[in-house]
């Protein structure tokens, strides 16, 4: 579905990135995970294609994005980001409709209207429907946004995908977990889902395969059992941690400190 | 939208009615019928001052505080700042600058370009003036889709000084008749109203409307950052250059056929928002028609309120603005 090879990116004559290979399958669930500056962020907008071109072309299911058409590639791919601005002075339901742009031309049909109720529905902000965006909670917003990533997603298209660059930042845990029940049943219909988390045991609970990077290069990119093991972990985070299955759903656990 | 287009009529009606000259027929449904009715008692007087010159005038104002006010709506949700107007930002001066520029040189000038540009000269310097300052201030104020605030006032600020130093320098060494027309310049009049400048102004501006008005929900788009509105489908930039070009063309013709006009891009802008919020969507097909609204009842303000002289439009229109520069910049001290 998604597939870039040698994704290299230097910025200032600092490497960031160095020959990352990726591809991701239909209905998979990717997490990237890493220590700060692991360049977590930046491999995720190469990958959306916000960075502009790498040499090697990233295929997104098996077509180049310049091969694709600007409004029917918005129809398959969103991207949730970090940095969202503060400073948007419309209420919530406007914003949350902009993820309905690619779908009307001047007025919003029946069903982007729909859309965008599910979709507050979803990331729990349907009660703040009319307030003013700029006047909520930084968690409020990151979950406004979160609305519109889905709204935008929302159609018939089989085989979406989706990137999300640290959805959980400022969310409490009952939101942490309900965004992550939505994307696992996103990618359960056969979408893909690419995300970077910092939280290694929610990580390890949800995704199906994880991408491990340190200074710009991939220490194990695998499935949880296979990566979560405590020689890596305690080496690329450089600190020490014990690894035990989790009692409840026998996913691995990482305990930091002991 | 509806309600204030029917106000931009009723208004253009009872302006028309307005103004030094009496008409010999008193009331004003008399002389509109008449008119309507090609009646043969309508003195050629009245016909004269009603078709030739209070008419275009009206048509003037609306057409150009229409374009005004939809370059500054655009420029402000390009540069994402509501602060971000054509006057404040250095474009009408520049414009201006290159008019001043057209007129006191355009004599020695005018042997070296062709034939058909001589009408237009003074417009087509406008808008490269306009286009030139643009292209400068979103270069030095943007980087990375981000804009400096205080960097894109400043520089507004510092090509005005040079605008006002060269305008100048220009007035200093200029003949008597050349004078006149740089004082026009900088007060900004309506006076100059011909059907022709008319039908000029109203091509561009209905060119400029075809591409810019349907681009509220690309403006909306950007305010979430311009690579999320790249996601959203929006093909960043590529507007960001209609917008550069054609708010360069409609101000540049505006200047060049009614001289500097200030802060009708801010104002209108601005009342807008408090009732809509930023939606650009609804915004900026509502500032086409309140720009003329605005403009038209400042002129037809400044032809009556001290008649028989008048007050050149600027005046009100700065009167009108800048209480509302302040109050935005009170309001976003904060963030900038």
């Amino acid at each position: 579905m998604l597939e870039a090879y040698k994704i290299s990116y230097a910025h200032r004559k600092s490497l960031i990135l160095q020959n990352i290979d990726v591809s991701v399958n239909y209905g998979e669930l990717l997490v990237i995970v890493g220590p700060n500056g692991a360049g977590k962020s930046t491999l995720l907008s190469m990958l959306a294609n916000e960075m502009g071109k790498n040499e090697e072309p990233i295929f997104f299911k098996k077509k180049t994005f310049e091969e694709w058409d600007e409004k029917e590639l918005a129809h398959s791919k969103a991207k949730f980001s970090q940095n969202n601005n503060h400073d948007i002075p419309l209420s919530v339901k406007d914003v949350v409709l902009m993820g309905r742009y690619p779908y009307f031309n001047a007025r919003p049909h029946k069903n982007d209207l729909e859309a965008v109720v599910k979709a507050m529905e979803e990331t729990d902000v349907a009660t703040l429907k009319d307030r003013d965006y700029t006047t909520l909670s930084g968690g409020e917003k990151q979950r406004v946004h979160l609305a519109r990533v889905l709204a935008q997603l929302d159609n018939d298209i089989a085989h979406k995908l989706v990137f999300l660059d640290e959805p959980l930042n400022n969310l409490d845990v009952l939101h942490q977990h309900r965004i992550l029940h939505t994307v696992k049943n996103f990618t359960e219909k056969g979408n893909t889902a690419v995300m970077v988390l910092h939280d290694l045991n929610l990580a390890a609970q949800f995704a199906d395969r994880i991408m491990l990077l340190k200074k710009g290069k991939i220490v194990a990119h695998d499935v949880p059992d296979k990566v979560f093991t405590k020689e890596i972990i305690s080496k690329v985070y450089n600190f020490p941690c014990t690894i035990c299955p989790n009692p409840v759903n026998k996913n691995p656990l990482i305990i930091f400190g002991i | 939208m509806i309600s204030g287009m029917l106000l931009l009529a009723v208004l253009a009606v009872v302006s028309l009615y307005m103004g030094v000259y009496v008409f010999e027929k008193h009331s004003l449904a008399e002389v509109i019928s008449s008119l309507i009715t090609n009646d043969e008692s309508l003195s050629e007087s009245d016909r004269f001052v009603m078709m030739g010159l209070r008419l275009p005038r009206i048509v003037m104002a609306i057409l150009i505080g229409s374009a005004l006010a939809v370059s500054g709506t655009c420029l402000q949700g390009m540069f994402k700042n509501p602060l971000a107007t054509p006057d404040l930002i250095g474009i009408t001066s520049g414009a201006s600058l290159f008019a001043a520029l057209a007129i006191v040189l355009g004599s020695s000038l005018k042997a070296y370009i062709p034939e058909i540009f001589h009408f237009s000269f003074l417009s087509i310097m406008a808008f490269a003036g306009a286009l030139l300052t643009m292209m400068l201030v979103y270069r030095i104020s943007t980087s990375g889709g981000k804009t400096n605030v205080v960097v894109m006032l400043l520089s507004g600020v510092a090509i005005t000084a040079l605008g006002f130093a060269i305008t100048g320098f220009l007035i200093y060494i200029s003949k008597e008749e050349q004078l006149r027309d740089l004082t026009f310049w900088n007060l900004g009049s309506l006076g100059g109203a011909t059907w022709t400048k008319n039908v000029i102004l109203a091509t561009i501006v209905l060119v400029s409307y075809l591409f810019l008005i349907n681009k509220g929900k690309a403006l909306n788009a950007m305010m979430l950052g311009e690579r999320d509105a790249q996601h959203l489908g929006i093909p960043v930039e590529k507007i960001k250059k209609q917008i550069v070009v054609l708010t360069a063309l409609m101000v540049g013709t505006s200047v060049a056929f009614a001289g500097t006009i200030g802060f009708v891009g801010l104002i209108v802008p601005y009342i807008l928002r408090m009732v809509f919020r930023s939606n650009y969507h609804i915004i900026l097909p509502m500032s086409a028609v309140f720009g003329g609204v605005l403009l038209l009842s400042a002129d037809t303000i400044s032809r009556t309120v001290a008649a028989p002289s008048e007050i050149p439009i600027g005046i009100l229109t700065a009167f009108m603005g800048a209480p509302i520069f302040i109050a935005i910049l009170v309001k976003t001290r904060n963030t900038m």
